[in-house]
């Protein structure tokens, strides 16, 4: 289903938390708030499931309007960083719990646990208590129990946040899977662009209570609107003044207009990429990402002169 | 190593000192003219008379102050509101009243011919002081900070988020209650009816304030004790203290059987 924000604000005290948040989810996508912590993006979450009230503003839930509806009543998966796991039911319970609550038979309520139990991947553990679970098994088995009620729409809050790397990219690829799979609307909340641009189709960018731009991963790479998703969507050096992406720079090794000399201070291996730090005369210093190939191509050393060529850039964010 | 040793010798010597001995020696008078003897005393009409209402005072006053105290602590814990810190500390005024001084509070507010409401009462046949609601009432005073105390900070713990994840998952306020909170945090509760249960059990100064002290008609197990003494009655007071220790030691011992069994879920 789809969710649309129609210009939601939300204050905490002096603090606000949501400036005229307006925003549009499409039927079966899955969305991103991407943000720094503090940007507002989990009280939009939490504003789409009920968890808290907007101070003005509304939220549309295919198309009705949900703002006044409490949380147990807008039929919403919820996901927390945390797992909020009920300590003393089974896994089995856990997961069960909606459908116990609407009172389904028992046999249906069996079925469709042992169905998402699959899915997550989680048969087998259905007698444990959520503390015989690793942390990566508990938010699976959080996920299983918000998707049991067939949700309309399925919303997490940093749901791998509290994971170690590792488990935390398994996690990405499978909610990818997953959701082409179940295709349910998802949301789901993160500060971290890598974990946004690989998993989701849609990205909102919240800073501040202020969405900075909606866009695809790609649209927000090479058409960033301002300084602010720049930066915060990818690696940027700066050069004559100009923010840019460090692998937008070609390094020649004959002078050309346009393309400021530098010395080569520092060649980083970084496997496959290689980092080539420089400074510019005027003490100004930037840096240049490039591949192994060119480099060997290029046969560039440590104190060498080159020239630095920004490459043609459409709309060029000025720092 | 040595400093260890010396430790737990300070911590068990302090423990046997003040209440190991003084416990033992109950126990030991009790019976110093026999096993008969003790159990005469404590089955006497009086006494059974005695036992059967502080039965009534620990379950009258356990389930109030256990339900009453789950409310307070949740309203303590949950809800921002004017007075909430005065809410809390109020709780704890059992706890820094002297019970003699409660007694005298209750007759002040239900006393037959200057209390309060005494006289309203006494117009419409109720009588609460001399009679079992006073006592009933005084030893609801005194247990009612301990199931709030020990519910307060397991809640604290347990947060919101399980709670908001039923919500979410089409619980309603109540369901969420029973289904979610009340099993978290049961173990607070369990050991808040323990101490409340051996409160109740071994309540004596505002029970004796407000009671009359009638032999065989308002007269609870601790009062049994003291008019036992006083009439030099040893065996009867000591077998009857004897009681009251092993129904405090049974509630302790109820609850630590029962807590290790479900500690792991």
């Amino acid at each position: 289903m789809s969710i649309v924000v129609d210009s939601v604000s939300k204050r905490f005290g002096d603090f606000v938390a949501l400036d005229d948040v307006s925003l549009n989810v499409r039927d079966g996508s899955l969305t991103a708030l991407l943000g720094p912590s503090g940007g507002g993006k989990s009280t939009l979450l939490r504003v789409i499931a009920g968890l808290e009230h907007p101070d003005s503003g509304r939220v549309l839930i295919a198309g009705e309007d949900a703002t006044p509806t409490p949380p147990q009543r807008r039929n919403v998966g919820f996901v927390f960083q945390h797992y909020a796991a009920f300590k003393h039911m089974t896994v089995a319970k856990n997961v069960a719990f909606g459908l116990t609550i609407r009172k389904r038979p028992k046999d249906e309520i069996e079925a469709r646990v042992d169905e998402l139990l699959k899915l997550v991947h989680l048969d087998g553990f259905a007698h444990r208590y959520p503390s015989q679970l690793s942390g990566g098994q508990r938010q699976r088995m959080a996920l299983a129990r918000a998707l049991a009620v067939q949700p309309r729409v399925l919303l997490l809050d940093e749901p791998f946040g509290a994971l170690d790397a590792t488990v935390r990219k398994e996690l990405r690829a499978w909610l990818r899977r997953l959701h082409d799979e179940v295709h349910v609307t998802t949301v789901f909340v993160t500060h971290d662009q890598e974990e946004a641009m690989e998993v989701a189709e849609q990205i909102v960018v919240l800073n501040h209570g202020d969405v900075e731009q909606i866009g695809s991963p790609r649209d927000l790479y090479e058409n960033p609107s301002n300084e602010f998703v720049m930066r915060f969507v990818g690696p940027v050096s700066e050069l004559r003044g100009r923010w840019i992406r460090p692998h937008d720079v070609e390094i020649l090794l004959e002078p050309m207009d346009g393309a400021p000399e530098a010395m080569i201070d520092r060649i980083v291996h970084l496997g496959f990429e290689v980092r080539v730090e420089l400074s510019l005369g005027d003490g100004e210093s930037t840096w240049v990402q490039t591949t192994r190939g060119q480099l060997e191509q290029l046969e560039l050393t440590e104190g060498q002169i080159v020239w630095l060529r920004p490459e043609a850039d459409p709309e060029p964010v000025s720092a | 190593m040595k400093s260890r040793l010396t430790l737990r010798f300070i911590a068990l010597g302090y423990l046997t000192l003040l209440l190991g001995i003084p416990v033992a020696l109950v126990f030991i008078n009790a019976f110093q003219d026999g096993v008969g003897a003790a159990w005469d005393a404590v089955t006497t009409p009086e006494a059974q008379h005695a036992f059967w209402l502080t039965f009534i005072m620990v379950a009258v006053a356990v389930p109030l102050n256990t339900v009453f105290g789950v409310l307070c602590a949740l309203a303590i814990v949950r809800q921002r509101f004017r007075g909430r810190a005065i809410l809390n500390a109020m709780v704890d005024l059992p706890f820094a009243v002297s019970p003699v001084v409660v007694g005298l509070a209750l007759l002040l507010v239900y006393g037959r011919r200057d209390g309060w409401v005494g006289e309203w009462l006494a117009e419409n046949g109720i009588q609460v002081i001399f009679s079992t609601p006073g006592m009933i009432l005084a030893t609801m005073f005194v247990s009612l900070p301990f199931v709030v105390r020990e519910v307060i900070p397991v809640l604290r713990e347990i947060g919101t988020e399980q709670e908001q994840a039923a919500a979410t998952l089409g619980s309603g306020g109540l369901q969420t209650f029973f289904r979610i909170t009340l099993p978290a945090i049961r173990w607070g509760v369990a050991y808040g009816v323990v101490l409340t249960t051996a409160r109740a059990l071994g309540e004596f100064g505002a029970v004796s304030v407000v009671s009359g002290k009638l032999s065989g008609r308002t007269e609870t197990a601790t009062l049994f004790v003291e008019n036992r003494f006083q009439r030099f009655d040893e065996t009867g007071a000591y077998a009857a203290s004897v009681v009251l220790a092993l129904l405090a030691f049974a509630t302790l011992l109820a609850m630590n059987l029962i807590k290790p069994k479900e500690a792991q879920g």
